[in-house]
């Protein structure tokens, strides 16, 4: 069933007089009708999970603000960086007032009257296009003051990102808007309290926001039967990464992974064998063939050590080296770790270096503990997830396939001449070798 | 904001019940029963915590994750585990990451034997590291600034520094450039990072990145002593620890005191230490002989000293600055009020205020203390610029601003360098401090002519009327920060009876935190005033045995002829005060001029008859007066210099010579017979005091202080108009932080010292016809300056502003301490 | 009352052997010739005094005689950086240094620093070789020199110029076997 992805094709939808012939901007008027306590109510029982990677309920979220009178903000996070996911540029480049409609709608029951859409500075033409639905939105009369009569007023602001991962974080995504260098920000306080110029602050993904003009126009009880239990609604899944038919599917959460990867999307070419995908973007831990019978959702992705994540699925097949892919993640996140803490800005580092090494065939496979045990110290000990989005497929791919890390290595040093490999045993070497206590190692 | 309340809870660290302030930080609760827990990013001085270092992840009971004890608060019945096996792996882990860039030169490495890094490595690394990649590069050490040098390689990335430039000293400088392992601290483009407090971050850094370059390389820690002073360069008197190696000071670190200096230094009192070891400090007495000073023997330059002093008993005066101790002080006035006969004596280089506004003031229920600027309400900083009058009050001002959401209130002359923290500044003209403070007062009460005061201020009546506003519903607890500029000239009086009504008008003198806080012309301002160095008050704000001349007088009396000799305490009357023309007449023409200097200034090389050699600070022993009321001790750090003897020595001398009885063997003798006289210091003793100092309206003796026979609100007479510009300009002075003798011989800090600039206001210089850093005259009656003008948009049209006690064409070549208007033309 | 009967606290002491007789004779000179034994024994062995300071005793390689400064032998810089961790580590406190920082244009050492003074106050110290273990760079080492003897204390005071002089081969070392 589709409902964001429905008439999304079509031409001019970014324009508000196609969008309003589909029944645009009615859910808006049916939200603000209701009462701030209500419209929470009725998205915390459609049990919508944030679309952004952490899966949090976005009720939930909106009603962790404070309730007291003051400057609240609602932030929609449009940095959408994640290697592998896209789905929110179509979205935005498509149908940009569906974002906008559940812009407004959130901004209700955030009792928020100032937005701000972060989105994320390659994406320049998507924000040209929100910047006119925008102006559009605002002719309406959907945004300013005093929207639709009621006392709801909204103001929206397009801004656009200079281009770092990190800003996809939520706490260094509110200090790069207030005009600072985008760092993560120590958590608690978390944003709901203490967000934007220290107001509280509601900070959603663009698809959860999209998803909420639905979620008021089914009802949420409607909507919350789409999916399974604790994954409702349904999911656009990017998929790419060597397969027939690379996209943006929209499906109802809980379908099996395989009809996923193999029925919408075509698996991998022809004689190719699905070696590993990623099933929640780059930074979840990746999942082998025989994963793929797991029912694509939340709590089966977590159940099999992994996460749903952004929904951004990348498959691999059996022509590509794992350290290949590897080498390339590590040395993306050592590019965007900000540097603010120490395993995260060290660790990303370090993993690249040591990857280079195994990929030139200068590694032992002492190495591979090595860094295994490095994702470890990594994981869980870092300021925010960027960190631990290098770790955990790290391990991941260690975990799975140490034996074609090591033949990795082997290869690599006969390619390049390295000689015979160095102990891993170094002092039972001198030992043994017995032609007196000089003699070289190597 | 008020004092928050302290609430007591009980958690439990490592099995054992810790009680400890709750929702402090796990960090400092753990010290309680000394614990350790290892960091580099924390320190409470810094603020929030940003929990960047990762080193202080501890486990707590009913969380998954380990947490930053450096930001996780202390609750009630909270279950911390610091010695677990996890913990131990993720400490032995940061190390790990953190030494994978550090290169392992600590026996080059000035921090080494002192470094946070090497002692945590120690306790809680593991030993060994499995990183054998080639570390990072960086081109070291490179300048960051004259005063401090950057090791990048060292860096461990903990940002301590840039929070200090981003959020203690607001100057913004200091930046992390690049991203990821690839980041390094930097000014935005390289630039020099120069400002007021910018050494504090070699203190701060916790490896050996940051250094400081005077110090570089001079001493490693077990080759040195650490001796516990205090700073004398500025009535802060921020507490210090002087590094002493060979009987020379090398380098001056802060010793936190909460109440005083809040833990940091300003880069004058971090440096000017340099100072004490230089040729150009005096080390031995100078006598005139045949027109030039030469070095004498001691008795020799006693000798002349006495009996030129003597031959002029009765017309001898004294004028003393601020580095003068407390017990030196007291010895001079009996000097002078019972060995000479000349009750000429005075402290306040802007003439004398009524005795009993002295004692008014003095009132410990008006004063305010250093920490309530902090904790207030609001705070309204009053004809003084912190930075230079007092620099570290100034970062105290901005934590209150930043951290504490004290409403801060700006009334000066001058643009301010904390406007921008400012809810309001208000700017009048310079020299009407006392119209200003009647207009407020006017506002506050409702009655009179607010508008016509305001007028005669030259300030904007609106703001006077928001200024009113704010500070009177700001909350009960309002500090007003003024500067002893406020009560210069013949109608200090008048000022001070303002301030005074303004002060019962916001009922300062009932709330605890509430009050006065002077920021007097010298260091030891308030303690001089007390020990009885007053023209028309004696020892503890008493009755004088008969009044005398106030500094004004006896340089006019001086230059009239009625005192033949003078008696010049750590002060250029030329360089230093108002009024050159005239002090230069009054020097020229008396006949003994006794000095005790540390450094040849220009007066006492034109004017002095014998000069003693002053002591250092850190040779000097004895008590200074914090303008809080604060009797802080001063300790001998280092021998004296060869050549130099203990000034109450020599004082006690020529008190001997002059028939006084002295029987004083040591210092402590003396401050015992000071406090004698003294009777609201009648409960201190050394030993109390001790290396915390204490403040005297916190003894039962402060009941002893003399009280004023009137009180406010008194009733003001109106005060003069300010001049109207009409054409030419209003002149305002202001006195650097680099002004001074020590900044100009330390060498470290001799590209600070202040040149003489002409500050207009756009608007003026396109009238004139002259624009940024053309040479301009400014003149008055004859007398010119003539300097380079720095536009700045902050300056108020119609006035004009230049530096008092530069090296060259210093402000008082026109000045005589009454508002005047100059003519500025291009030169 | 009934006299106190020391019964069974009373101990026996053994007494010697009476004095006089053959026995008490052997007793009294019997050990004296045995130590004469000895002493004769070496006379017939010759003498063997060492002839000092014609004669010298040869030392053994790690014999912690006066100490030395080095060189690096390739480009003659000092190694020692002047970190004064040989100051630090001394128990007699006769060593002190005083660094200086690098003029890259005529560097002294390889560092960014190097001692500007470098003494070793000989009169005071007790050649432990504390200083020789605690150098990073092996700056520092104890010789085999141990004649240090002088007329002046003060010339006793070894600076840094003398301790990176090449020392006078003054002490044998001892061979192999010897």
């Amino acid at each position: 069933m589709e409902l964001l992805y429905k008439n999304i094709d079509e031409p001019g939808l970014n324009t508000i007089a196609v969008y309003e012939s589909h029944g645009g901007y009615q859910s808006l008027r049916k939200a603000l009708a209701m009462d701030r306590a209500d419209l929470i109510q009725e998205l915390e029982s459609s049990e919508l999970r944030g679309r952004g990677g952490a899966g949090f309920s976005m009720g939930k979220k909106a009603s962790f603000l404070p309730k007291d009178k003051m400057d609240k903000y609602l932030v929609c996070n449009a940095d959408e960086s994640e290697p592998g996911t896209f789905k929110d540029r179509e979205l935005m480049q498509k149908n940009p007032h569906q974002l906008i409609e559940g812009l407004i709608i959130g901004a209700h029951a955030a009792s928020a009257n100032c937005a701000f859409i972060y989105i994320r500075g390659e994406y320049d033409y998507v924000a040209d296009i929100l910047d006119a639905a925008v102006a559009e939105a605002r002719a309406a009369g959907y945004l300013g003051d005093n929207i639709l009569g009621t006392d709801q007023s909204l103001s929206l602001v397009v801004h656009r990102g200079a281009g770092a991962y990190i800003c996809g974080e939520e706490t260094a995504l509110l200090d790069s808007l207030e005009g600072k260098r985008g760092n993560p920000r120590l958590k608690p306080p978390f944003p709901a309290n203490q967000g934007l110029y220290q107001g509280p602050t509601l900070i959603n993904n663009v698809e959860t926001l999209s998803n909420l003009s639905h979620i008021v126009r089914m009802g949420a009880k409607a909507w919350s039967e789409l999916g399974v239990k604790n994954s409702s609604g349904t999911k656009v899944v990017s998929i790419s990464g060597n397969v027939q038919r690379p996209g943006n599917y929209e499906i109802e959460l809980g379908i099996k992974s395989r009809d996923l990867i193999y029925g919408l999307a075509g698996g991998p070419p022809d004689g190719r064998e699905v070696k590993f995908w990623f099933p929640g973007g780059s930074s979840a831990p990746i999942l082998t063939a025989e994963h793929l019978d797991l029912p694509y959702d939340f709590d089966s992705m977590a159940g099999a050590g992994s996460m749903l994540g952004s929904g951004a699925i990348i498959v691999i097949d059996d022509s590509v080296p794992v350290v290949d892919v590897a080498l390339k993640l590590a040395t993306f996140y050592r590019n965007e770790s900000c540097g603010k803490c120490t395993p995260c800005r060290e660790g990303t580092n370090w993993t690249v270096h040591m990857l280079e090494r195994i990929d030139s065939g200068e590694a032992t496979p002492m190495d591979l503990d090595i860094m295994a045990s490095v994702q470890e110290h990594i994981t869980d000990h870092c300021l925010c997830v960027l960190g631990d989005s290098m770790a955990m497929p790290i391990s991941s791919m260690i975990k799975y396939f140490r034996p074609e890390f090591e033949s990795h290595i082997e290869a690599a040093r006969h390619r390049n001449d390295l000689g015979a490999p160095p102990s891993p045993h170094p002092v039972e070497a001198v030992g043994s070798a017995a032609a007196g206590p000089y003699t070289s190692v190597a | 904001m008020p004092r928050p309340e302290q609430k007591m809870v009980t958690f439990t660290l490592d099995g054992r019940e810790v009680s400890a302030i709750e929702n402090s930080m796990l960090v400092d609760g753990a010290k309680c029963v000394d614990v350790e827990i290892p960091v580099f990013c924390y320190d409470a001085k810094l603020g929030q915590p940003v929990g960047a270092c990762r080193m202080c992840l501890v486990e707590v009971e009913g969380i998954n994750k380990l947490q930053t004890a450096c930001s996780t608060p202390i609750r009630e019945g909270m279950v911390v585990n610091t010695e677990s096996d996890r913990v131990k792996e993720s400490q032995r882990a940061v190390v790990e990451f953190l030494l994978i860039n550090h290169p392992l030169d600590c026996p080059v490495c000035d921090k080494g034997g002192e470094c946070p890094l090497q002692d945590i490595t120690f306790g809680w690394g593991g030993g060994t590291s499995r990183f054998i990649e080639p570390k990072r590069h960086f081109q070291k050490p490179l300048a960051l600034s004259p005063l401090i040098a950057i090791d990048r390689e060292r860096c461990i990335l903990c940002y301590r520094c840039v929070r200090f430039s981003q959020e203690v000293s607001e100057d913004y400088q200091l930046i992390l450039s690049e991203r990821g392992a690839h980041s390094f601290v930097s000014t935005f483009d390289g630039h020099p990072y120069v400002a007021p407090f910018s050494a504090n971050i070699v203190e701060l850094c916790p490896v050996g990145a940051l250094t400081s370059q005077a110090y570089r390389f001079r001493a490693r820690p077990w080759d040195v002593e650490g001796s516990g002073s205090i700073c004398t360069l500025c009535p802060a008197q921020c507490n210090v620890t002087l590094t002493v190696r060979d009987e020379r000071v090398l380098r001056v670190l802060g010793r936190d005191h909460d109440e005083v200096d809040d833990g940091w230094l300003c880069d004058k009192g971090r440096f000017a230490y340099q100072a004490m070891h230089v040729g150009e400090r005096i080390t031995e007495p100078l006598l005139r002989d045949g027109g030039e000073l030469r070095p004498v023997s001691w008795e020799r330059a006693l000798q002349s000293a006495i009996s030129g002093l003597t031959k002029a008993a009765g017309r001898t005066g004294a004028v003393v600055g601020g580095e003068t101790t407390n017990e030196e002080a007291f010895l001079l006035q009996r000097l002078m009020r019972e060995g000479l006969d000349s009750p000429d004596l005075d402290s306040r280089p802007g003439g004398a205020l009524a005795l009993d506004l002295h004692r008014a003031l003095a009132d410990p229920a008006l004063s305010a203390t250093v920490v309530d600027i902090e904790f207030a309400h609001a705070v309204l900083v009053l004809d003084c610029e912190p930075v230079d009058d007092a620099p570290i009050l100034d970062l105290r001002i901005r934590k209150g601003v930043r951290r504490k959401g004290v409403k801060l209130a700006v009334a000066s002359s001058r643009p301010s360098s904390l406007d921008a923290n400012a809810t309001l500044s208000l700017r009048f003209a310079p020299g009407a401090g006392e119209a200003l403070v009647a207009a407020l007062d006017a506002a506050l009460s409702g009655t009179g002519d607010v508008d016509g005061l305001a007028a005669s201020a030259g300030a904007d009546v609106d703001q006077v009327r928001e200024l009113a506003a704010l500070l009177s519903e700001a909350g009960e607890d309002v500090v007003v920060l003024w500067g002893e500029r406020l009560a210069h000239g013949p109608r200090g009086d008048h000022a001070v009876r303002g301030l005074l009504n303004v002060a019962s008008r916001l009922k300062l003198a009932s709330a605890d935190g509430a009050g006065l806080l002077e920021i007097p012309s010298g260091a030891n301002g308030r303690g001089l005033r007390e020990s009885g160095l007053l023209s028309n008050a004696g020892p503890g704000l008493g009755e004088p045995g008969r009044e005398g001349r106030d500094t004004p007088a006896i340089g006019a009396a001086l230059a009239a002829g009625d005192l033949t000799a003078v008696y010049l305490m750590h002060c250029d009357p030329v360089r230093d005060f108002q009024d050159r023309g005239l002090w230069n007449r009054a020097l020229s023409k008396a006949t003994t001029v006794v000095a005790h200097a540390g450094y040849l200034t220009e007066g006492l090389i034109e004017h002095a008859t014998v000069i003693f050699p002053a002591e250092a600070y850190a040779e000097k022993e004895g008590t200074f007066t914090h303008p809080d009321g604060r009797i802080q001790r001063l300790r001998p750090a280092i021998s004296h210099a060869r050549g130099v003897r203990p000034e109450w020595q020599v004082l006690a001398t020529i008190c001997k010579a002059a028939g006084l009885e002295m029987t004083f063997h040591t210092v402590p003798m003396v401050f015992r017979a000071l406090v004698d006289a003294v009777p609201f210091y009648a409960d201190l003793t050394l030993d109390e005091i001790g290396g915390r100092g204490m403040r005297w309206q916190q003894t039962a003796a402060a009941a002893n202080l003399p009280t004023a026979s009137d009180r406010a609100p008194y009733q003001l007479t109106a005060p003069p108009a300010a001049l109207t510009p009409n054409g030419s300009l209003r002149l305002g002075t202001y006195r650097s932080i680099w002004a001074g003798s020590e900044v100009a011989v330390s060498p470290a800090l001799k590209f600070l010292i202040p040149h003489q600039q002409v500050e207009l206001s756009p608007d003026d210089a396109k009238r004139i016809g002259v624009g940024h850093g053309d040479r301009v005259e400014v003149t008055y009656d004859g007398a010119a300056v003539n300097a380079q003008v720095t536009l700045r948009a902050a300056v108020p049209t119609g006035t004009v502003f230049l530096a008092e006690a530069t090296d060259s064409q210093p402000a008082n070549l026109l000045t005589n301490g009454e508002p005047r208007l100059v003519e500025v033309r291009p030169a | 009352m009934t006299p106190w009967n020391p019964g069974e606290d009373v101990i026996a002491v053994q007494r010697g052997p009476e004095p006089g007789g053959a026995g008490g004779a052997y007793r009294s000179f019997g050990e004296t010739l045995r130590g004469l034994k000895t002493t004769f024994a070496r006379v017939i062995e010759g003498t063997n005094t060492i002839q000092y300071p014609e004669e010298k005793v040869p030392v053994y390689p790690r014999f912690r005689g006066r100490h030395k400064l080095h060189r690096f032998e390739d480009t003659g810089l000092e190694k020692c950086v002047g970190c004064s961790l040989c100051a630090a580590a001394c128990p007699s406190d006769c060593i002190r240094v005083v660094a200086s920082e690098n003029d890259p244009e005529n560097r002294v050492s390889a560092g960014e620093r190097y001692a500007a003074v470098y003494e070793i106050n000989l009169s005071r110290c007790i050649f432990c070789g504390y200083c020789e273990i605690a150098c990073p760079f092996d700056a520092i080492t104890m010789g085999h020199d141990y004649e240090m003897s002088d007329y002046n204390r003060s010339d006793l005071i070894f600076t840094k110029e003398m301790l990176l002089a090449e020392p006078i081969d003054r002490t044998p070392l001892r061979n192999e076997g010897e």
